[in-house]
């Protein structure tokens, strides 16, 4: 995707909705009460912030940062400051989750395909991969960061939602105190409450049911994420596989919930929560509810 | 993984180093009730002896239009069957009455309180209502209900208005209720304190219906008083004004010295005694003040209520409730334990004396005597997998009455004054959405 995708703008009822594609999602902003330029200023800040995250951490294009990290792993590569924090912040839930969570998994997606199909690689082929995974084997001296050979990072997990809040602070800076929501892909966040007092009626996908809504969550402020399974894991010998990988073990993780969407103040908080849940399998109620977030499973 | 407040705050400092700001306004999130959610109940109500038999069954629809804004509506069916004590008194020889249609008679046998039998009736009623929030603070509802049965409409309509105060932790709420009720007995409607007549003879039968005008004014207050207790107190003012009479009740006319029912010799079939059709006065003013305190103890939570009403035919009643909700795997368990007792009104007697000036008001309805009632119950309820609940109840009804020492004449002493009456109360619920 890039900028010479249109991001297009309607009006609806009581709002402006404003739509376009970035980081492989479908993505909106709902803009409440707002003249039709404001409306297209704010729409045009929110898809040029969420292209440019796209852009400079995306692994697959050779002109971002994440590309050239990885293309420089063995040696130091000082990375800007935006990057930096993005670092910090994926070492701290490397700790919070005990390594179970960890940016430099990615590399077991050469032998791990979640496709629908039932490829599971063997142990050995895991065994090499985990050569190079893990954030320890990494060094990282702000702002310096020493890959190991063969090592590479992902910012998948936390990227999304911190675009989200990222493209709501943009906002905030062009109209303070206007209020919309950016959706990017189900991960949602509204910076400040509508003027009607209404909530934003947010519909959660149902896992088994594409485009149909499972339930509705009333949004009036902050933010929701959602992590789920629905069209991504491998099925073998009676036994789904999630795409969810513990960094440890290089296997997926069993038994977690099909999906999981929490409520929070900020999109990053609510996203890794969510993440961080679904690394826990079969215990991830139970770490949601020791929390005390607000959360819905399906 | 670490404790929550550790886990917490490391999240939260690292969210805000990430995002350069200190933004975070507390998230207000809650999940959309569903659109339509049903309560249904089938309700078994058995007094021992034959007496009445109730089953019941109600559905209740709520529709959510968001907002607060919610639409209610319950349809009943009730049938009745069985006997209720006529108000005559029991006696050491059979005694034959004319049934309230005034086509046949009936007899009762010796040592037995009268029951008139011929009691059976269905009853459909359907009551809605609208509420919605008026301003900030505020809560509106209005409803309207509509009952019928063979003898009997049913027709009312209520207001009421609430405001929060307080952060919502006080609320005050004050209603008004307006009901007029229509009374078409079967038979016609007899003559207070006339007497019962011979079979075929309905000269003091009045035809046509009479109505009752309620007015119902209330007064209401719920205080959170911490994490765990909250206290409601109700006032309310009840006025009636109309065809107050239970049409079917009679009280017999007894001899001073025996206090056997005087005879009489019927002409053709008719009853064998001397009975009068009540007579009650043509208002009734009651008050009642309620409070409730809900606590809960961790998951358990106990509940307990009293109530006290007083009114101005003389009766003044209390009642004392205890509830005690205990989690039970999937659902919960409720014990209840449940105390009335009231006093008679001025006007009850037991039955009058033959000969002497007949009071202006009387009546021998044991409802209107003085009595006292345990119920005991117990209910269990079931979550289930996907939010919806069903339930079971059962009661034991036990109650017991007397007549006042000084209304005891002669014979009357050696026999039944006031029957004792037990009820069982059964009652299947299932709540489910949509």
């Amino acid at each position: 995707m890039n900028s010479t995708c249109a991001a297009t703008l309607t009006r609806d009822f009581d709002h402006w909705t404003g739509r376009f594609v970035a980081m492989a999602s479908p993505c909106e902003v709902l803009i409440d009460e707002a003249s039709a330029s404001l409306a297209r200023q704010v729409l045009d800040a929110v898809s040029s912030e969420a292209w440019r995250i796209e852009r400079k951490f995306s692994r697959y294009r050779s002109d971002s940062a994440v590309h050239q990290i990885n293309q420089s792993a063995g040696s130091a590569t000082p990375v800007d400051d935006e990057t930096a924090n993005l670092l910090d912040f994926a070492a701290t839930l490397t700790r919070l989750s005990e390594g179970a969570f960890d940016i430099t998994s990615g590399a077991l997606r050469k032998v791990w395909t979640f496709d629908g199909g039932d490829r599971v690689p063997s142990q050995q082929q895991i065994d090499e991969v985990l050569a190079v995974v893990g954030w320890h084997k990494a060094e990282w001296r702000r702002p310096t960061l020493r890959l190991r050979a063969g090592m590479q990072i992902d910012f998948g997990g936390i990227g999304k939602e911190y675009a989200v809040d990222a493209a709501a602070e943009h906002v905030e800076k062009i109209a303070p105190g206007l209020c919309c929501l950016i959706n990017f892909g189900g991960d949602v966040a509204v910076r400040n409450e509508r003027a009607s007092g209404k909530p934003w009626r947010v519909g959660i996908e149902s896992y088994a049911r594409a485009a149909t809504a499972e339930r509705v969550v009333q949004l009036a402020r902050g933010a929701l994420a959602t992590s789920g399974d629905s069209r991504r894991f491998v099925f073998r010998d009676g036994r789904r596989y999630s795409h969810i990988l513990d960094a440890r073990t290089g296997w997926p993780v069993r038994n977690a919930p099909h999906s999981i969407t929490v409520a929070a103040d900020t999109c990053t908080q609510a996203g890794t929560i969510t993440t961080l849940a679904m690394l826990q399998g079969r215990d991830a109620e139970g770490m949601l509810k020791a929390t005390g977030v607000r959360y819905w499973l399906q | 993984m670490s404790d929550k407040d550790t886990f917490n705050a490391t999240l939260a400092a690292a969210t805000c180093a990430l995002l350069g700001s200190a933004v975070a306004t507390p998230v207000v999130a809650q999940e959309e009730a569903s659109r339509w959610s049903f309560d249904s109940t089938l309700l078994y109500y058995g007094e021992s002896d034959d007496r009445v038999q109730d089953v019941s069954a109600a559905v209740s629809a709520v529709r959510d239009f968001g907002d607060e804004r919610k639409l209610s509506a319950t349809l009943t069916a009730d049938t009745l069957t069985g006997a209720s004590p006529s108000g005559a008194i029991a006696l050491d020889r059979p005694q034959t009455f004319t049934s309230p249609s005034g086509r046949a008679v009936y007899t009762t046998n010796a040592g037995e309180v009268p029951l008139d039998d011929t009691f059976h009736d269905t009853r459909f009623a359907l009551s809605t209502s609208w509420t919605q929030p008026l301003a900030r603070l505020y809560t509106f509802s209005a409803g309207l209900g509509f009952s019928t049965e063979y003898d009997y409409t049913h027709l009312g309509a209520n207001l009421s208005l609430a405001r929060d105060f307080n952060k919502r932790n006080t609320t005050v709420n004050a209603g008004v209720a307006w009901s007029q009720d229509d009374s078409n007995p079967v038979g016609g409607r007899p003559v207070p304190l006339s007497q019962m007549l011979d079979v075929g003879n309905n000269s003091n039968k009045r035809d046509g219906s009479e109505s009752k005008d309620v007015l119902d004014l209330l007064l209401g207050f719920t205080q959170v008083l911490n994490r765990t207790t909250v206290l409601r107190v109700n006032y309310s003012y009840s006025d009636s004004s109309g065809y107050l009479n239970d049409p079917y009740k009679v009280l017999s006319v007894v001899d001073p010295l025996t206090g056997d029912t005087l005879t009489r010799v019927p002409v053709g079939q008719g009853p064998d005694g001397v009975y009068v059709f009540e007579s009650r006065p043509d208002t009734r003013t009651k008050q009642s003040l309620y409070a409730e305190v809900k606590h809960a103890f961790g998951k358990p939570v106990l509940h307990f209520s009293y109530r006290y009403m007083t009114d101005d035919w003389g009766i003044d009643s209390h009642t004392g409730e205890i509830r005690l909700r205990w989690p039970l795997g999937e659902g919960y368990i409720e014990p209840q334990l449940r105390y009335y007792t009231q006093s008679a009104a001025d006007f009850y007697r037991a039955s009058l004396v033959g000969g002497a000036a007949l009071p202006r008001y009387a009546s021998a309805d044991f409802r209107l005597g003085e009595f006292d009632a345990t119920t005991v119950g117990i209910k269990y309820g079931h979550d289930t997998a996907s939010g919806n609940e069903w339930s079971i109840r059962a009661e034991y009804y036990q109650q017991s009455g007397s007549v006042p020492q000084q209304q005891i004449i002669g014979n009357q002493a050696g026999r039944q004054q006031y029957p004792d009456l037990s009820a069982l109360i059964v009652q299947f619920g299932y709540r489910f959405k949509l």
